[in-house]
């Protein structure tokens, strides 16, 4: 009798944890293989989790309701019977990382032995072991650090290795020839079938490879064979089938009997060959589209299932989105939109862009903006706040008598938001300054971590990049943030005539629970009168 | 749309930028990982700033001036002065260009750099406090963390680092003056080398050591080698006793007052009393309760073949990881986690850890004993060869110690290796690359090595345990 562990698989593809909704059995019940055991919701769907054992239930690790990463240990089982455990945890482990379980079985040494179908390997590689322990002491096997790599890459025990070196050291070679013998020993486990037959081919595959014929003459084994009969054992043309391969198109010149007979290495071969020259054909259509129109067709149209790019959804694409998130659904979002005329404002940048310039300023109209929202909070102070809820049962307003403004920055690594802190106290030459320097760091991730902290306000300039209107996401705990779209030539309405005006489209998004409407309306006038009377902001 | 006064994310964290920390962090970045390197002091950690290179630097120098005026025999005379102010500085500019270098090798691969002191919140994220009172903190999140927290020496009661006159390694390595007395507590490598250096550089120098010997992790025969020359450099020792305070004397100096097992007290007078009793692995600032993990009953992380600890996604190295505690082993623990976090088939599979003693003369080990092996299993068989028969060793003036090299017989497989004598730090590599690649002592000894070196004497002790040596007798 053992204890079997049991880690969440991944349920889905590509899925990271998941909620176990229910448990469908309780410690002490007996379970038989494949037997639903517990309900799990992933953002996909809800699926049953079936054991991988017959046995008794022995403890449930996991809270109805929690969240539980793959991978994490959810049911511990008791299992009987040597052969079965071996099967089973075979199962078990086939979700796991090779690695890892190849480190657990090592670690508990009571594995591997097993009786029954497709037992060859594991009872071959034990009896090897167990010789290779009583010629070197402690199990140890003498092998170059390069031939242990190989071992790890080809997923070879090297304590199972014969070596042929010196005093029997493990070579290299040794170690392909262990990996290839295990690929043989499937075969010959798996079914009736040819199986001399498979384990004498082996080698002849084994050199065609080292060759290096099988890829320059890739361009003929992706011509199909086209045969009506061929030999293989069971487990190749299972290999065949995962490959989406007609075993009958296989080019092979090994026979048995007269008849056409194909290894594992030859259904690789032209599953290999096979997928050269669909990617190639993919990019030789891609390049012809180009060539052909403006925009072709991308490679990507031809890609399986429509996916063009998996991409790890984690590091600092992870955090903003966590972030986003948090903010989204802890701070009710209200946006409010208005447009305000800035044909003075476009002139009084215009008119001193030059004088900037000399002093080595590129001056923008974000400086302006940013005094106008700084006139804004000082009217309007409620805006110029955060939460704190640090205490959710004492949470507080905490409303900020520092002007510091965030600026959202794209860059390759996500939207950075460096701080501008004491906007108040600082000249339109001055914030244009630390403005330009500041986003252009933040474009080279250089900002330090300090510079992106502290900020009470945060503008998100989306209309840099196009645009009128958005609703921005409130950097939390902030409660207020201002997006600006870009400033342009719009029609307005002048009298009875409607005239091509400088506007400055506006989205103001508020944390509701802190901020009224009126307030965000307030404020917003407030920043568009500085904005429309640009001198008024000689008085800030 | 936006980021800002919020935790920052990364793929790997690693916190601590010592020798098994910026390792880690440079190979996780050159892999493509977004990588966040977290030091609350120096780059470079123990080794570069205050261990393997300042105290070798030093040496160095000791030796230097040391063989200058012991020179006579080949008609050199020479009465050095050494400004030993300017020999710190000299040291100083060597560890200011490393730990640079390293800072720039880190920013250079795309590391991100933060200072700070950091604690886990969980198992996804650690708080990063600024150094000082009201410098702020800031939270990371992570996917892998690399825990390379290292080591700090270890304080004994009574002896206060923080007391002028009780210095530890870090001190030793920063004093402007040579004393003119010092007591060294303890006889191990740090105690050894440090006695040495001064013994050199004319102080009068005392070890207590609580064991009966030098070196106790080493063979009788090679720490004897080693204690004859201190010896002969006078530097005076003191076994069976264990220093239990220190007290101010009327001349200025100091009194350390020892004591042996059954109560008996000594005292020594010295002006400085040197504490190097050993190193612990530092986790009481990681906050590992937050992720319920512990340290083992001696202090350090367990880790498995892949560096990793009981969480998978946390992973330990260097010193922090478990003895030995040196440098190069961290280096290889560091990329060995970096590679298995990208994905890669990198495992701690080396078969020896070679270690070295920068004593008078060096000491360098790798693999097994012959005692070790025995126990193993291994019928081992055993070459050596004196440097007192190599010509390169005549004539550089040392021709203290030997070689040994220890094989199994039925094989011939070099298990391990010791040298003390000359170069002994250097000679090591080629026996480490032996135990490590599955080398025979036919095939060490079939390689010519130039002549004349002092690396023949491998050479010659795979020859001796085969019986066919040249240079000296056949055992």
């Amino acid at each position: 009798m053992g204890v079997k562990e049991f880690k969440l698989p991944d349920v889905g593809e590509g899925v990271a944890e998941g909620e176990l909704v229910s448990w469908l059995v309780e410690p002490g019940d007996t379970v038989t293989e494949d037997q639903a055991v517990a309900e799990v919701e992933t953002d996909k769907a809800l699926v049953e989790v079936p054991s991988p054992y017959n046995g008794t239930v022995k403890e449930l690790l996991a809270e109805e309701g929690e969240i539980v990463p793959v991978g994490d240990v959810i049911i511990t089982f008791e299992v009987e019977g040597e052969g079965d455990e071996a099967a089973d945890e075979e199962r078990a482990s086939a979700e796991m990382e090779a690695q890892e379980s190849e480190a657990d079985e090592r670690e508990t040494g009571d594995e591997a032995v097993g009786e029954g179908d497709g037992e060859a390997v594991a009872g071959e590689s034990a009896e090897k072991s167990a010789d290779r322990k009583a010629e070197t002491p402690k199990g140890r096997v003498f092998a170059a650090p390069s031939a242990r790599r190989l071992a790890r890459e080809l997923n070879v025990d090297i304590q199972s290795v014969d070596g042929s070196g010196p005093g029997g050291r493990v070579t290299d070679a040794d170690v392909q020839t262990a990996a290839n013998g295990r690929m043989d020993s499937d075969v010959e486990g798996s079914d009736s079938g040819p199986r001399e037959t498979a384990i004498g081919e082996k080698k002849s595959a084994v050199s065609r490879r080292d060759d290096g014929e099988s890829v320059d003459g890739s361009a003929a084994s992706v011509e199909a064979a086209g045969r009506d009969r061929t030999l293989a054992a069971p487990a190749t043309r299972r290999m065949a089938e995962e490959e989406s391969i007609n075993i009958d198109d296989v080019p092979t010149d090994e026979t048995r009997d007269g008849q056409a007979f194909v290894t594992p290495e030859a259904v690789t071969q032209y599953a290999q060959a096979q997928r050269e020259a669909r990617e190639a054909e993919v990019q030789a259509d891609a390049e012809a589209a180009e060539a052909s129109e403006a925009e072709g067709a991308s490679a990507t149209d031809a890609t399986e299932d429509g996916v063009a790019e998996r991409i790890p959804y984690r590091g600092v694409r992870r955090t903003i989105g966590q972030q986003m998130e948090k903010s989204l659904y802890t701070a009710p979002h209200v946006t409010h939109h208005d447009t305000t005329v800035v044909d003075e404002l476009v002139d009084v940048r215009a008119e001193y862009k030059e004088l900037a310039a000399e002093r080595d300023v590129k001056l923008t109209y974000m400086p302006f903006v940013m005094k106008a929202i700084v006139a804004g909070l000082r009217e309007h102070p409620i805006l110029n706040s955060t939460l704190d809820e640090s205490d959710p049962e004492n949470a507080e307003i905490l409303v900020k008598d520092e002007y510091n403004i965030g600026i959202a920055v794209a860059t390759d690594a996500g939207l950075m938001v460096p701080v501008v802190k004491n906007v108040d106290k600082k000249s339109i030459l001055q914030l244009s300054r630390e403005v330009n320097d500041l986003a252009s760091r933040a474009r080279e991730r250089k900002v330090t971590r300090e510079e992106m902290q502290g900020g009470t306000f945060t503008i998100t300039n989306f209309g840099a990049i196009g645009g009128e209107y958005a609703t921005p996401i409130i950097n939390y705990p902030e409660t207020a943030i201002l997006g600006l779209g870009g400033i342009e030539k719009r029609p307005v309405v002048d009298g009875d005539d409607v005239v091509a005006t400088e506007t400055l489209p506006l989205s103001l998004s508020i944390d509701h629970r802190v901020i009224d409407g009126a307030d965000a309306a307030a404020f917003t006038n407030t920043v568009m009168e500085y904005l429309r009377n640009p001198k008024l902001l000689l008085l800030e | 749309m936006v980021v800002g006064d919020i935790s920052t994310g990364t793929d790997v964290l690693v916190i601590g930028g010592g020798p098994g920390g910026y390792v880690a962090a440079i190979r996780a970045a050159q892999r493509g990982l977004d990588t966040t390197l977290v030091e609350k002091d120096d780059y470079g950690g123990v080794c570069l700033n205050r261990g393997c290179v300042p105290s070798k630097a030093l040496i160095t120098g000791a030796d230097l001036a040391h063989e200058a005026s012991h020179a006579e025999e080949m008609g050199i005379h020479a009465d050095p002065a050494v400004d030993m102010a300017q020999m710190v500085d000299w040291k100083d500019g060597i560890v200011d260009r490393l730990t640079g270098g390293v800072e720039k090798l880190c920013k250079a691969n795309g590391v991100n750099l933060v200072k700070g002191t950091a604690t886990f919140k969980d198992e996804n994220s650690v708080r990063v406090a600024h150094g000082g009172e009201g410098q702020g903190s800031e939270s990371i999140e992570f996917d892998s963390c690399v825990v390379a927290t290292g080591s700090r020496t270890i304080q004994i009661p009574n002896f206060d680092y923080a007391d002028d006159p009780v210095i530890g390694s870090k001190e030793a390595l920063d004093m402007d003056s040579i004393p003119e007395r010092l007591v060294v507590v303890g006889a191990g490598y740090i105690g050894m080398e440090l006695s040495t250096v001064f013994a050199k550089l004319g102080t009068d120098v005392t070890v207590v050591e609580m064991l009966d010997d030098v070196l106790p992790t080493y063979e009788d025969d090679i720490s004897t080698v080693v204690k004859r020359r201190a010896k002969d450099l006078g530097v005076d020792f003191q076994f069976g006793e264990g220093a239990s305070e220190w007290r101010e004397s009327s001349d200025g100096g100091i009194t350390v007052v020892t004591e042996t097992e059954d109560g008996e007290e000594s005292t020594y007078p010295a002006d400085k009393v040197l504490v190097a009793v050993g190193r612990s692995p530092v986790t009481d600032t990681l906050g590992l309760d937050a992720i319920g993990l512990e340290p083992n009953e001696r202090g350090f992380l367990e880790t498995d073949d892949y560096a990793r600890t009981e969480i998978d996604h946390i992973f330990a190295v260097g010193d922090v990881a478990g003895e030995p505690m040196l440098a190069h082993k961290a280096f290889k623990e560091g990329i060995v986690a970096a590679e298995v976090i990208a994905g890669e088939p990198a495992a701690l599979d080396y078969q020896a850890v070679p270690a070295a003693v920068f004593t008078d003369p060096e000491i360098a080990t790798v693999g097994m004993t012959e005692a070790e092996a025995e126990e193993a299993g291994f019928t081992p068989v055993v070459g050596q060869m004196p440097f007192n028969a190599s010509g390169r060793a005549m004539t550089t003036g040392h021709t203290e110690g030997f070689c040994r090299l220890v094989a199994d017989e039925d094989s011939g497989f070099i298990l391990g290796g010791q040298i003390v004598g000359p170069e002994a730090s250097e000679l090591i590599a080629e026996v480490a690359l032996a135990v490590e690649m599955g080398a025979t002592l036919e095939d060490v000894a079939a390689t010519i090595h130039t002549h004349p070196t002092l690396a023949e004497v491998v050479q010659e002790a795979a020859e001796n345990a085969e019986g066919q040596a040249i240079h000296t007798l056949n055992r």
